[in-house]
C-alpha cells in the first residue's frame, strides 16, 4: 500500500465515515482543529489532530487550498481525502495535490474540471448519444440572452449555475416575467456560492424523477456502476431522503441507464467514485443531468444493497489497484433508505435551525446505521451544513424498509433545535411515498403540511401550555412573611410602636 | 339570620334596592363591550371572600344641581374597600362605569382619598381599577378640587407604599395625572385610553384626524409614550398579572417583599450562560436569555417590555428572594443608552431603592446613542437622571459586565466608583473608553493615513487593542471590578453576594431631597 | 360586598390555527379523549431533560417562549402556539372582533438570523400572496421571503445588508 497516512479535509459524518474505514484498512488519518468547532465529534477518530483553531481567517480552512497542502506536507500525509462539499469537486486542488506528491482520493483534475463544468459536460453527453433536455448551447452571458433562448425552447425553464451543484444558483422560471428577476438571483447566489456567476439555461422537465447512478472506476480504464439511488424527495433541490433500489426502474431501464452512466464516465476517463444524474420523466424518458466527482452524502444506501464499502473503493483506486468487481459481480440485495436528519425548522418551510445539540440518543437496531458527525453538547454551526445525522436503515424489500423507517424514527430522540424529523414521520405515513408515484414536486405539491403529529401531541402540549399557565398565574405563590401572627413583627409595626412613646 | 323582623326592613329594603342597582343588564352592558364590571373586576383580584367594601351606601353629594342631573345612587360610581391578595392586605378602589359612567363627583373622589389614607397609614399597597368617563361636570370645581385631593394622596404616599393604576376604560383629562403619579400603569388593549385632551379636541384645534386608539390606546402608551408598564390582550389577564406583580413587592417602604419558598429546582452552575453571549462582539443576542438562565424559573417578570427596549427592566425572585433587574438589550439597537431608555431605566432603579428592592445590572453596552436629535433632545439630562438613580439607590447593587462597558455608558451602569457593591464580569467583557474601532482612529490616526494598506493596519491594531486593552482583566487586576468569572457560576456568585449585601446600611446625610436632574 | 364571585373553573387553549382545548380547573394530569381518561406524566431529568411520558413514550418538550398568556411549545420536534384565555376573555374576543372588523396588518418576520441582501418592495407596494418581499441570506442561503398575504406594503423595516435575528420585522402588510 502506498497510502499510508490521509489527511482529511472535511469535517462531520463524513470525516469520521472516511476514517472509520481508513482504520479498518490500517492506515493513519488527519483531521484538522478548527476554532469553529473544537470540540468537534470527528476530531475523536482521528489518529492526529492538526490544530488550526487559532486560525481566524474569514475562509474556512477546509476551503484553504494552500493551507491544506500546507498541513498535509507538515503532518507527512501522503493522501488527501476531501470528502463531499468543499474542495471536493475542485479540480485545482486536486492538481495542486498531484504537484506536491500527495495522492487525490478523487478522480483526475481533468475529470473533475470537465464534468464540474456544466457546459462541457452537456457537450461530451451529447458527442455520446445520451438524452438531454434541450438547452442553452453554453452559459448566458445576461438577462436579455435568457429571454431570448428561454422563449425558444419554451417555458418552463430551469437556470443553473455552470459550476453548482446543491441546488444552490438554480432558479425554475415559469413565466417570461420572471426572467429577468430570477435570473439575477440565479447569477447571484452562484457567484457567493461558487466564485462563478455564469448559468446556462435548460428545458425543465416536469415532474421528474431523480435517479442516479454509482460509478466505480479505476485508473487501468474500468468502469463498473453499483446500482441505481433515487433522490426524489427534495425540497429547493436539496436531497432530503434517498433509496436504493428505486421501485421506477425494471432490470432492462436499469441496464440501459447504467450503461450511459458507465459510457459518460469512460468518456473523461474517470477513476474514483462517481455518480451520474438523470431526471426520469412519467414515461421512462431519461435525460443526462450532470456527473457528481465525488463521493456523495447518500452512498450508504448504495453501499447497503451492493454490501461494497465505497470509501474502501476510493483509497484502492488511489493507490493503482484494479478494480476486483466486474460489472457482472455486482448484485443488489434488499433496500435501504436513508433519511438526512437535519437541524431545519420544518415549520417555517425548512428553515435552517442552529442551535446547541442538548442530547441526542440514536436507534441501535440491527437495521438501523447512523452517521453522524454531532453528538450530545455538540453546536449546529450556522457556518457550516445543517445536517445532524444520516439516518439509514434497511430492509428485504421497500415496505419492509419503510416499515423499519417508520419504528427508528419514532426512536431518534434530539433535544435542541428542531429538525426535519417531523417531516419523515409524514412521509413514512404518505401513501404516495408509500407506492412509489412520488416525483421532485413532491414536496411542494402533494403536501399541504410538513410535518406529523398524532391527534394527541397538539392535546398534550395544549395542556402543557394551559398548565404552564395555571403555574404562574393561578397558584397562591406567594409565602408571605408570618408578620400578623406575632412570630415576626413586621417592621411597619414596630416602628409604629418605637415613634409612639 | 332571621331578618324578618320589622325594625331589620329598612335595613332589607336598601340591601334590595342595591342588588337591582347592580343589575344582569348593567353588567351585560359592560361585556357588550369586551368589559368586566367593577364588581367582577375586584373578586378577581382578590382571594376569595376577602374583600370587605365600604362606604357601600353613600349617595352622591346633596347640592342643588343647576345644569344637568345627577343620578341618585348608592356609591357614587366607585367601589373602594380592603381585601387579601395572595394572603396579603391590600387596598383598592374600582371606578363603575355603568354608574354615571364612572365620572367622578365629590363624594365618589371623597371615598377614594379616604382609601387611600387608610392603605398609607397600614403601610398596605393600593391598587386603583379606572373607567371613568372623568370630571363629574354637574359638580363643578368640587369635583375638580377631588382630583386634586386624590393627586395629592398619591404623592404623599408615594414611595411609602407601593400604588398602582389598572387601566380599564377611558381615563382622559386630568384624570390621566393619577395613574401617571402612581409607580406602575396597566392597560388593556383596545379598550382602554389615556389623553390629556381627546381626538376632538386635536381635531378642532390641529385639524388631525386621529382615532382613540392611535392617540392614547394601550399599544402606544406601552411602546411609544412609555406611560403604560404593562399592557394585556384581556382584562382577565391584566388582573392575574397584576396579582403576580404584587408578590413582587413589599408592602411598604419598610417592609420586604414576599419570600417564595425555593424548590430548589435551579442549579446554581447553569452551563448553558456559555454559550449566549456571541464570540462575534458584532453579533447581536437577547440578554434575556441570560436573564432567565440566571434567575428563578420563569420568575422573570418583565416592566415596560415595549418601552425602549435597549433597555430591559423587571422583577425576578433569586431564591426566592424579589430582585430588580436592569440590563442592556444588545439585540435592540445594540443595547445603546438613549432619553427613553435613560428614563426609563432611572425611574426603575429609583422604585427599587425605595422598597428595598436590590438590583442587578447586567451590562453590554456600546455607549450613549450618538446624534443630532438625541443631543438636543437633551440625552445629557437624562443620561444624568440614570447616573443619579444608581448612586442615589442604597439597596445592594451588583453588576455583571456580559461584554461591552465602554465609556460613559460603562460609569453609568453602576460601576464601583459610583457606589455599586459588586463589580463580576464574564471573560467576554470588553472594558475600557471606548471601542477598539474609535480607539484606534484616534490613536492611530497618523499612522493610519500614511499606511499602504490601513484596513490591514487597522484589523490588527483593533486586535491589539482587544488584547491588550478591551479585556476584563486588566479591570480586574487593579481593583476597578471584583472578579471576572465563569459565566456559569453567575447565579451563585450573584446569590452569595447578595446574601454578603442582605444586612446593607448606608446613613445617608439628613436632607429635604437631592436635586435630580428631571 | 356583592356576592357574584366570578370563579374561574374553565380554561382554553386556543390554537395558532383557532383550534380550542378546553380543561377544567383545578387542572389534572389526566385528559379526556373520547370516553377514555389517559394520564399525563411531566417529568424531569438528567438524561433526557423535561419530558412528557404518554402511553409509555417519552415526548421531549420544552417551552420554546412565553409572553403573558401566549405560549410556544415544542413537542416532539414540532412547535405548537397557544394562548391560553378563560371563558371571559374568549368571549371578549369574540366581542371586539365583531365591533371592530379592523384592518388587518401582517407582520412579514425573519424566519431565521441572517443578513438582509435585498428589499424587493417599498412603503406602498401592493404585494400578492407568495410574492418575494425580501431576500435573506442565511447559513450561506439566499432565501427569499415572500409575503403571507395580498395588501399594501405600509411599513418597511429591513434595510439591504443589514443583520437580522429570528423574528425581527422586516416588511409589515396591510391586508386587502
Amino acid at each position: 500500500m502506498k497510502i499510508k497516512k490521509i489527511l482529511i479535509a472535511n469535517r462531520g459524518e463524513i470525516a469520521i465515515r472516511i476514517m472509520k474505514t481508513a482504520r479498518l484498512m490500517k492506515i493513519s488519518t488527519v483531521a484538522i482543529k478548527t476554532a469553529l468547532e473544537p470540540n468537534a465529534m470527528y476530531l475523536s477518530f482521528a489518529d492526529e489532530i492538526f490544530d488550526n483553531s487559532e486560525d481566524v481567517s474569514e475562509i474556512p480552512v477546509f476551503l484553504d487550498i494552500e493551507k491544506l497542502i500546507a498541513i498535509a506536507l507538515n503532518t507527512g500525509a501522503d493522501a488527501v481525502h476531501p470528502g463531499y462539499g468543499f474542495l471536493a469537486e475542485n479540480a485545482y486542488f486536486a492538481d495542486k495535490c498531484i504537484d506536491n506528491k500527495i495522492i487525490f482520493i478523487g478522480p483526475s483534475p481533468d475529470a473533475i474540471y470537465k464534468m464540474g463544468n456544466k457546459t462541457i459536460a452537456r457537450k461530451l453527453a451529447m458527442k455520446n448519444g445520451i438524452p438531454m433536455a434541450m438547452g442553452s448551447e453554453g452559459n448566458i452571458s445576461n438577462e436579455e440572452e435568457a429571454v431570448a433562448i428561454a422563449s425558444k425552447i419554451g417555458y418552463p425553464v430551469i437556470v443553473k449555475a455552470a459550476s453548482g451543484g446543491g441546488g444552490r444558483g438554480m432558479r425554475i422560471i415559469r413565466k417570461a416575467e420572471e426572467m429577468e428577476r430570477m435570473f439575477i438571483i440565479a447569477s447571484k447566489e452562484a457567484e457567493k456560492a461558487f466564485n462563478d456567476p455564469s448559468v446556462f439555461i435548460e428545458k425543465y422537465i416536469e415532474n421528474p424523477k431523480h435517479i442516479e447512478f454509482q460509478i466505480l472506476g479505476d485508473t487501468h480504464g474500468n468502469v463498473i456502476h453499483l446500482g441505481e439511488r433515487e433522490c426524489s424527495i427534495q425540497r429547493k433541490h436539496q436531497k432530503l431522503l434517498e433509496e436504493a433500489p428505486s421501485c421506477a426502474l425494471d432490470e432492462k431501464l436499469r441496464e440501459v441507464m447504467g450503461k450511459m452512466a458507465v459510457q459518460i464516465a469512460k468518456e473523461v476517463n474517470y477513476h474514483s467514485a462517481g455518480t451520474v444524474e438523470f431526471l426520469l420523466d412519467s414515461d421512462k424518458n431519461f435525460y443526462f443531468m450532470e456527473m457528481n466527482t465525488r463521493i456523495q452524502v447518500e452512498h450508504p444506501v448504495t453501499e447497503i444493497i451492493t454490501g461494497i464499502d465505497l470509501i474502501e473503493q476510493q483509497i484502492l483506486i488511489a493507490n493503482g489497484e484494479k478494480l476486483k468487481y466486474r460489472q457482472e459481480d455486482i448484485k443488489l440485495k434488499g433496500w435501504a433508505i436513508e433519511c438526512r436528519i437535519n437541524a431545519e425548522d420544518v415549520q417555517s418551510g425548512f428553515a435552517p435551525a442552529p442551535g446547541k445539540i442538548e442530547n441526542l440518543s440514536m436507534p441501535s437496531d440491527p437495521y438501523v446505521r447512523i452517521d453522524t458527525g454531532i453528538q450530545s453538547g455538540s453546536v449546529i454551526v450556522a457556518n457550516f451544513d445543517s445536517m445532524i445525522a444520516k439516518l439509514i436503515v434497511k430492509g428485504k424489500d421497500r415496505r419492509d424498509a419503510i416499515k423499519n423507517c417508520k419504528m427508528a424514527l419514532d426512536k431518534v430522540w434530539i433535544r435542541g433545535t428542531k429538525t426535519t424529523l417531523p417531516f419523515f414521520r409524514l412521509l413514512v405515513r404518505n401513501d404516495k411515498f408509500q407506492n412509489g408515484t412520488f416525483t421532485t414536486a413532491f414536496i411542494e405539491n402533494d403536501l399541504d403540511k410538513y410535518y406529523f403529529n398524532s391527534e394527541y401531541e397538539e392535546i398534550l402540549a395544549a395542556w402543557l401550555a394551559t398548565k404552564l399557565f395555571v403555574e404562574e398565574n393561578l397558584k397562591e405563590d406567594s409565602i408571605n412573611v408570618d408578620f400578623e401572627n406575632g412570630k415576626e413583627m413586621s417592621p411597619w409595626l414596630m416602628n409604629k410602636r418605637v415613634n409612639q412613646f | 339570620m332571621d331578618l324578618s323582623g320589622k325594625s331589620y326592613k329598612a335595613f332589607i329594603e336598601r340591601q334590595e334596592a342595591l342588588k337591582k342597582q347592580y343589575s344582569p343588564k348593567q353588567a351585560e352592558k359592560q361585556h357588550s363591550k369586551g368589559k368586566l364590571t367593577a364588581h367582577e373586576r375586584i373578586s378577581l383580584l382578590f382571594d376569595s371572600g376577602t374583600f370587605e367594601e365600604i362606604y357601600t351606601y353613600v349617595t352622591p353629594a346633596d347640592q342643588p344641581v343647576e345644569f344637568g342631573k345627577v343620578e341618585r345612587t348608592f356609591g357614587d360610581g366607585v367601589i373602594v374597600g380592603h381585601g387579601k391578595v395572595n394572603g396579603r392586605l391590600v387596598f383598592a378602589y374600582a371606578q363603575d362605569f355603568t354608574i354615571m359612567g364612572g365620572s367622578l363627583g365629590v363624594v365618589h373622589a371623597k371615598k377614594i382619598a379616604k382609601i387611600q389614607e387608610m392603605a398609607l397609614k397600614m403601610g398596605s399597597p393600593i391598587i386603583g381599577i379606572m373607567d371613568s368617563g372623568g370630571a363629574r361636570i354637574q359638580e363643578g370645581v368640587a369635583s375638580l378640587s377631588g382630583y386634586a385631593t386624590i393627586f395629592h394622596n398619591i404623592i404623599h404616599s408615594s414611595g411609602i407604599i407601593p400604588q398602582i393604576s389598572v387601566i380599564m376604560g377611558p381615563a382622559a383629562g386630568g384624570a390621566v395625572y393619577s395613574p401617571a403619579l402612581t409607580d406602575f400603569v396597566f392597560m388593556v388593549n383596545h379598550t382602554s385610553y389615556m389623553f390629556v385632551t381627546g381626538p376632538n379636541v386635536v381635531k378642532e384645534v390641529l385639524n388631525e384626524d386621529v382615532t382613540f386608539e392611535q392617540l392614547g390606546g394601550a399599544e402606544i402608551h406601552a411602546s411609544k409614550s412609555g406611560v403604560a408598564h404593562m399592557i394585556y390582550d384581556d382584562e382577565e389577564n391584566t388582573i392575574l398579572a397584576l396579582k403576580k406583580f404584587l408578590s413582587y413587592l413589599p408592602s411598604n417602604n419598610v417592609e420586604n417583599p414576599p419570600v417564595m419558598a425555593d424548590d430548589g429546582s435551579c442549579s446554581d452552575i447553569n452551563e448553558k450562560l456559555r454559550d449566549i453571549v456571541p464570540d462575534d462582539p458584532n453579533k447581536a443576542y437577547d440578554v434575556k436569555d441570560v436573564i432567565n438562565n440566571i434567575v428563578d424559573r420563569n420568575s422573570f417578570f418583565e416592566t415596560a417590555e415595549l418601552f425602549a427596549q435597549s433597555l430591559v427592566t423587571g422583577f425576578a425572585k433569586l431564591k426566592g428572594k424579589t430582585i430588580g433587574i436592569v440590563a442592556n438589550q444588545p439585540k435592540v439597537l445594540a443595547g445603546v443608552l438613549d432619553i427613553d431608555s435613560s428614563t426609563k431605566g432611572a425611574r426603575f432603579i429609583r422604585f427599587c431603592d425605595a422598597f428595598n428592592i436590590p438590583i442587578l445590572t447586567l451590562e453590554d453596552v456600546p455607549g450613549f446613542l450618538p446624534g443630532v436629535d438625541q443631543e438636543h433632545s437633551g440625552i445629557i439630562r437624562h443620561g444624568a437622571k440614570m447616573l443619579f438613580a444608581y448612586a442615589e439607590a442604597t439597596v445592594p447593587k451588583i453588576t455583571v459586565i456580559l461584554r461591552k462597558a465602554y465609556g460613559g455608558a460603562f460609569i453609568v451602569m453602576n460601576s464601583k466608583n459610583l457606589g455599586g457593591d459588586f463589580s463580576f464580569a464574564w471573560p467576554s467583557a470588553e472594558i475600557a473608553v471606548m471601542g477598539p474601532d474609535g480607539a484606534v482612529a484616534i490613536l492611530y490616526r497618523k499612522e493610519l493615513a500614511v499606511s499602504k494598506n490601513p484596513a490591514e493596519l487597522k484589523k490588527q491594531l483593533v486586535k491589539k487593542y482587544r488584547d491588550k486593552i478591551a479585556n476584563p482583566f486588566i479591570a480586574d487586576e487593579s481593583g476597578y471590578i471584583d472578579e471576572v468569572i465563569d459565566p456559569a457560576v453567575t447565579r451563585k456568585k450573584i446569590v452569595s453576594a447578595f446574601n454578603a449585601l442582605s444586612n446593607k446600611w448606608v446613613k445617608v446625610p439628613s436632607r429635604k431631597h437631592g436635586n435630580m436632574p428631571l | 360586598m356583592l356576592n357574584d364571585k366570578l370563579g374561574i373553573k374553565k380554561l382554553y387553549a386556543l390554537s395558532s390555527e383557532k383550534r380550542k382545548f378546553s380543561f377544567s380547573l383545578p387542572l389534572k394530569h389526566k385528559i379526556k379523549i373520547g370516553k377514555r381518561n389517559y394520564e399525563i406524566k411531566l417529568k424531569t431529568d438528567e438524561k433526557y431533560g423535561t419530558y412528557i411520558l404518554w402511553k409509555n413514550r417519552k415526548y421531549p418538550v420544552e417551552v420554546v417562549r412565553s409572553r403573558q398568556n401566549k405560549y410556544e411549545i415544542l413537542f416532539n420536534d414540532i412547535s405548537y402556539t397557544f394562548s391560553v384565555e378563560t371563558p371571559f376573555s374568549l368571549q371578549r374576543m369574540k366581542v371586539l372582533s365583531s365591533s371592530k372588523g379592523k384592518t388587518e396588518q401582517e407582520f412579514v418576520k425573519a424566519p431565521m438570523p441572517g443578513k438582509i441582501i435585498d428589499v424587493l418592495v417599498r412603503e406602498g407596494s401592493n404585494v400578492l400572496r407568495g410574492e418575494p418581499v425580501v431576500i435573506l441570506e442565511a447559513m450561506k442561503m439566499q432565501n427569499e421571503i415572500q409575503s403571507p398575504v395580498n395588501g399594501k406594503v405600509v411599513k418597511v423595516a429591513a434595510k439591504a445588508n443589514n443583520n437580522v435575528m429570528k423574528d425581527d420585522l422586516l416588511v409589515e402588510i396591510k391586508v386587502d
